[in-house]
């Protein structure tokens, strides 16, 4: 307790140094916690945007669908499946998809296109698809008058194919069972545009995929939103428990590449910010050897009345630490009301970002512990660190020739 | 001369200080040029991913081709085209392409690929294809002779020599075609996209199986002697080939994903820069002050003794700028061995990282470049003096009565 | 399966060829020398294309696809001139019933009752499986001149002819090499073999199971192997094969027949 009176007092010794050095590891601090922020906020936005727009948290498959998609290789009981994922608490929605590569006919045209079948309301909850529409409506899953399923299609196919809403579309493919699946839909909604990631593919309402596709009551995938976040990989762990004979997948595992390039980059990210810290570190030991020299001889007389060099050394610790402290309170004060704007608005981008029909108006950063903490505990580390070598000086000090010093 | 004089004495008088100080500027120095060249490198090896592997620096086609890749969407005048580019002295080199989707097929398999016609002598100057052969022969001119993906290749469980056929479309009438071809040589260009779905074969033999004349061409690939004249749009070529017909573009307008991501590069390590030096100008100040107190006795009495404030604040600034100096010679020291070494041995240990769908796979190598000896340094300099304007102008008005009567 | 099964079908069940064969043969006895054999085996094939031009047929078929995942099983209406036009239509399952190919020389046509159009086999298709079955559109479409674009050798034993036909080199084809090879006794095909370049075995078809048809004896069963692909094999049995039936004449092969009511 006296220890930490004794550092509080001394600091406030040398005001204008102790505010440089404050202001040196203040600054630190909000660099570093900017640069996190923003780079824990540009991440986060692209893994919210991949999970929304189609991966979800976790994704359920048979066998290795993921790496090589083979049409026969279903998930066979879906709707026990549904049942089991909707009574799950730390699940929001889920959806049931079928995939198959076709051909698209119109009339005069032909071009390749990607099927996609999915549990129309079930998706428009877990994806952003319905958002993307840019041209008609929503479509759900009832037949019509003439006893044809509607669907949405790609701006490229509606480009290569010369249709829009309304008109008709004809899909060719090969069935689950080996038959030719071919069949006819009505195009009642166009999605994104000739540029999006999705401009080749045809939505179909589930039951129609399955039907064109002769596959019974199966589907190739579940995609799955969770209300936490974070929790994609235990939630993962526990559901393949629960369906050994499946495939379950974190997004993590899903997206792996961008997972793998993230982490590396992260890992560079913290790493460069330790480095400014160090370099900022530098004028801190100036700082911090400055003011034990100049107190030599007090020193000299503490020593000479009997205080061991341990308690010494572990003042000017404690001085030092405090500082950074009082430094990084100050620096908090600044980055938390700033970070919160951050990652609440963010800076407007001169050019809204256009992804897949998704538009990315401004750049956010991040709020977290993870944001704060990090370079916190950087600055503890580097200050208790930083103070040995003074520390030592301090408790080296032979009490005569300081005294004789000035 | 004789405040240079005074300012270098003054500077070794504590000698431990002025080291810790220069070693915080000259540390400062040294991270900015290691971390320049690093992130230099790292552009270049992106670029060069982009533009040296296919892509080349800039692309003419006819205008409506890049959409689909239409295969009836040829520029007929390739004669004349190619003249226009031989007289412009800005391309280091050009090359013609035929391209259309095919069949692959092989004994055991069949896939969905691109085929590239391309002529073999000139596509070694403007693109990557011949390095990429892993085993067998790059292309020689023969009409039967074919380049293919690694990846591609186990997917059709063939190996050199094994026979291939295409199958499809001809330009304009659609009719079927196939041919017979021989693998020539195994590709591995590191990039999946390319491994996964491509064969190479000379372009008379494309032109051959899709019924086009040699004056048809889908695509012409443009490299240029300096880069910049790619990414400059009013550049001749550019003028030229952007009209009704063709269009010519720049890798950058190529890869708009990339242009972003460079320019964002560029900006946060200017940030990045400037706030470590607001930084470390922090601890200069100081480092300075502490100085000037050391001496403040002494301050006293020059000042006492008549010493014109303006004096002192030369002399201090004297001394700050010896200081930088010194530290940016040993910062451009360090930052020189940092930056050999990186140049040499390359940040491998980051293994494949993929940025923007493009494999890193390649060491990431440190660059040099002259503003990191010149601007940096005299930045480095420049906010040095700028640090010590605050304690010169504190020195100056040192009182004399005030001062003396403080003892060390 | 029309490129070579046909010929060998059609030719076997007349009369004058498997005489003309078994005369062949007796030279064969007296002159075994390898260009003798090249040239007889070249006669043989010869003779078996050259006698069905003119020569129409219609038949129907049992069509079995199995696959690790499924076992489908089709029934066919097929009829066919020459090597050049054949005609095929699917009776049931009920689901495909009406689904209908027709090719002519080295076009496809398939149509499809269920959305009434007619689509003509793009180039991007031919090399894909022909309703799901070992065969592939290319197969059926190949006109091959056997004799113009491989080189032939014979070899026999006892029982057996073997022809082996390797491509010349321009021929454009995956296959390095294939043999067929022909019961002595009754002058029918028992397998053909298709290989790679290096002569590993890619695919076998089959011929097992004679009937009389129209007083010929003919394998009524083929099976369609592929080796790399564990578990699939295409079965083809005919239930009903007649020759220069009264009802296939040109209009068959059109595209409007495809349409037909049947």
């Amino acid at each position: 307790m006296l220890l930490l009176k004794l550092a509080f007092r001394n600091i406030f010794r040398q005001r204008r140094r102790s505010l440089l050095t404050a202001l040196s590891l203040g600054g630190g601090y909000i660099l570093c916690v900017f640069s996190f922020s923003l780079s824990e906020g540009s991440y986060n936005s692209a893994i919210s945007f991949f999970i929304l727009d189609h991966t979800g948290h976790i994704q359920i498959h048979q066998d290795d669908y993921l790496l090589r998609p083979k049409i026969h290789k279903i998930i066979d009981d879906p709707q026990g499946l549904s049942e089991l994922l909707d009574a799950n608490d730390e699940i929001i929605s889920h959806t049931l998809r079928v995939f198959a590569p076709a051909i698209a006919y119109s009339d005069t045209d032909n071009a390749p296109a990607r099927v996609i079948g999915v549990a129309l309301e079930r998706e428009r909850r877990t994806s952003t698809l319905a958002v993307k529409i840019s041209a008609g409506v929503y479509i759900d899953d009832t037949l019509d008058a003439e006893g044809y399923y509607s669907a949405m299609i790609g701006a490229g196919i509606a480009n290569s194919l010369n249709i829009g809403l309304d008109d008709e579309l004809i899909l060719i493919s090969q069935g689950a069972d080996g038959s030719i699946a071919n069949d006819i839909y009505i195009v009642r909604a166009i999605v994104g545009d000739r540029t999006s990631p999705d401009r080749a593919t045809v939505f179909l309402p589930l039951i129609a995929a399955q039907e064109f596709l002769s596959m019974v009551d199966s589907v190739h995938e579940i995609s799955i939103l969770l209300q936490d976040d974070g929790a994609a990989r235990s939630v993962a762990t526990s559901l393949q428990e629960q369906l050994p004979e499946l495939s379950v997948a974190p997004w993590q595992v899903v997206e792996s590449t961008f997972y793998q390039s993230m982490q590396t980059d992260k890992q560079g990210n913290v790493f460069f910010m330790g480095f400014i810290i160090f370099i900022v570190f530098i004028g801190v030991l100036n700082t911090v050897l400055m003011s034990v020299l100049e107190r030599t001889r007090e020193f000299g007389v503490l020593k000479a009345i009997g205080s061991r060099p341990f308690k010494i050394a572990l003042m000017i610790t404690c001085e030092t630490s405090l500082l950074a402290s009082l430094s990084l309170i100050a620096g908090l004060l600044v980055s938390v009301p700033f970070t919160a704007w951050f990652s609440a608005v963010g800076f407007e981008l001169a050019e809204p970002m256009n992804i897949g029909g998704i538009v990315m108006s401004h750049m956010t950063g991040e709020m977290s512990l993870y944001v704060f903490a990090t370079p916190l505990l950087l600055i503890i580390f580097f200050a208790i660190i930083i103070s040995i070598p003074a520390g030592i000086r301090a408790a080296r000090i032979s009490p005569t020739e300081a005294m004789r010093s000035h | 001369m004789l405040t240079i004089k005074l300012a270098f004495r003054n500077l070794f008088r504590n000698t431990r200080r002025t080291v810790l100080t220069a070693m915080l500027i000259s540390l400062s120095l040294a991270a900015l040029i290691s971390v320049d060249g690093v992130m230099r490198g790292m552009l270049t090896l992106l670029v060069d991913n982009v533009t040296g592997t296919i892509g080349g620096d800039a692309q003419i086609h006819r205008v409506g081709y890049r959409e689909n890749l239409d295969v009836d969407l040829f520029m007929e005048n390739a004669a004349e085209i190619e003249r226009t580019l031989q007289r412009d002295t800005s391309l280091k080199s050009y090359s013609p392409r035929v391209i259309s989707g095919a069949m692959i097929s092989s004994s055991y398999n069949v896939a969905a690929g691109l085929l590239y016609g391309i002529d073999a002598e000139r596509e070694r100057s403007t693109s990557k294809v011949a390095q990429a052969v892993l085993r067998g022969e790059y292309l020689a001119g023969g009409d039967n002779e074919l380049l293919i993906g690694h990846s591609l290749a186990e997917l059709l469980e063939v190996d050199l020599g094994d026979r291939i056929v295409l199958t499809l479309s001809e330009a304009t009438t659609g009719e079927l075609a196939q041919a017979l071809f021989r693998i020539s040589g195994i590709l591995n260009f590191g990039m999946r996209e390319l491994d996964d779905n491509f064969v190479f074969i000379n372009i008379s033999a494309a032109r051959k199986t899709l019924a086009m004349t040699d004056q048809q061409t889908h695509e012409f690939v443009l490299t240029f002697l300096n880069l910049e004249d790619a990414e400059n749009p009013e550049h001749g070529i550019f003028q030229q080939f952007n009209n009704t017909e063709t269009e010519a573009l720049s890798w950058l307008d190529l890869n708009k994903e990339i242009s972003f991501i460079i320019e964002i590069m560029a900006y946060s390590s200017l940030m990045i820069g400037a706030v470590l030096f607001l930084l470390a100008s922090l601890g200069v100040i100081n480092s300075i002050f502490m100085s000037i107190y050391e001496r403040i006795y002494e301050f006293g009495v020059i000042k006492a003794i008549g010493t014109r404030p303006s004096e002192i604040v030369r002399l201090i600034l004297w001394e700050a700028l010896l200081l930088a100096l010194i530290s940016c010679v040993i910062g451009m020291l360090l930052g020189f061995a940092v930056g050999s070494w990186t140049a040499t041995n390359g940040l491998g240990g980051l293994g494949e990282v993929e940025f923007s769908g493009i494999t890193l796979g390649n060491n990431i190598l440190g660059e040099f470049h002259i503003s990191q000896f010149t601007t940096f340094p005299f930045f480095t300099v420049l906010l040095t003096l700028a640090a010590a304007l605050y304690p010169a102008r504190f020195a100056a008005k040192i009182v004399p009565s005030e001062a003396l009567q403080r003892s060390l | 399966m029309n490129f070579i099964i046909r010929p060998c079908l059609e030719a076997l069940a007349n009369p004058a060829t498997q005489l003309r064969s078994w005369l062949v043969v007796l030279f064969l006895c007296f002159h075994s020398s390898v260009t003798f054999a090249a040239e007889r085996a070249i006669e043989i094939i010869d003779s078996m294309e050259a006698l069905y031009q003119g020569t129409s047929s219609s038949a129907k078929m049992t069509m079995i696809v199995e696959t690790p995942q499924y076992r489908r099983t089709m029934e066919m209406q097929s009829s066919s001139m020459g090597t050049e036009n054949s005609f095929i239509r699917i009776l049931s399952p009920r689901k495909d019933r009406g689904i209908a190919t027709l090719k002519l020389d080295m076009e496809m046509w398939n149509y499809l009752p269920k959305i009434n159009k007619v689509i003509k086999v793009p180039p991007s298709m031919m090399m894909g499986s022909w309703m799901g079955s070992d065969f592939t559109n290319d197969d059926l479409v190949k006109q091959t001149t056997l004799t113009d674009e491989y080189t032939l050798t014979l070899e026999e034993t006892d029982e057996l002819y073997t022809i082996i036909l390797v491509p010349k080199t321009e021929t454009v084809t995956v296959w390095g090499k294939i043999d067929y090879v022909v019961n002595k006794q009754y002058m029918v095909p028992v397998a053909q073999n298709f290989y790679d370049d290096n002569g590993e075995l890619v695919r076998k078809l089959e011929f097992t199971d004679l009937k009389e048809y129209s007083g010929r004896m003919i394998p009524s069963r083929l099976e369609m192997i592929p080796m790399n692909r564990e578990g699939h094999k295409t079965i083809i049995i005919y239930d009903d094969l007649q020759f220069d039936p009264p009802d296939v004449d040109e209009s068959t092969f059109t595209l409007r027949n495809l349409r037909s009511r049947f």
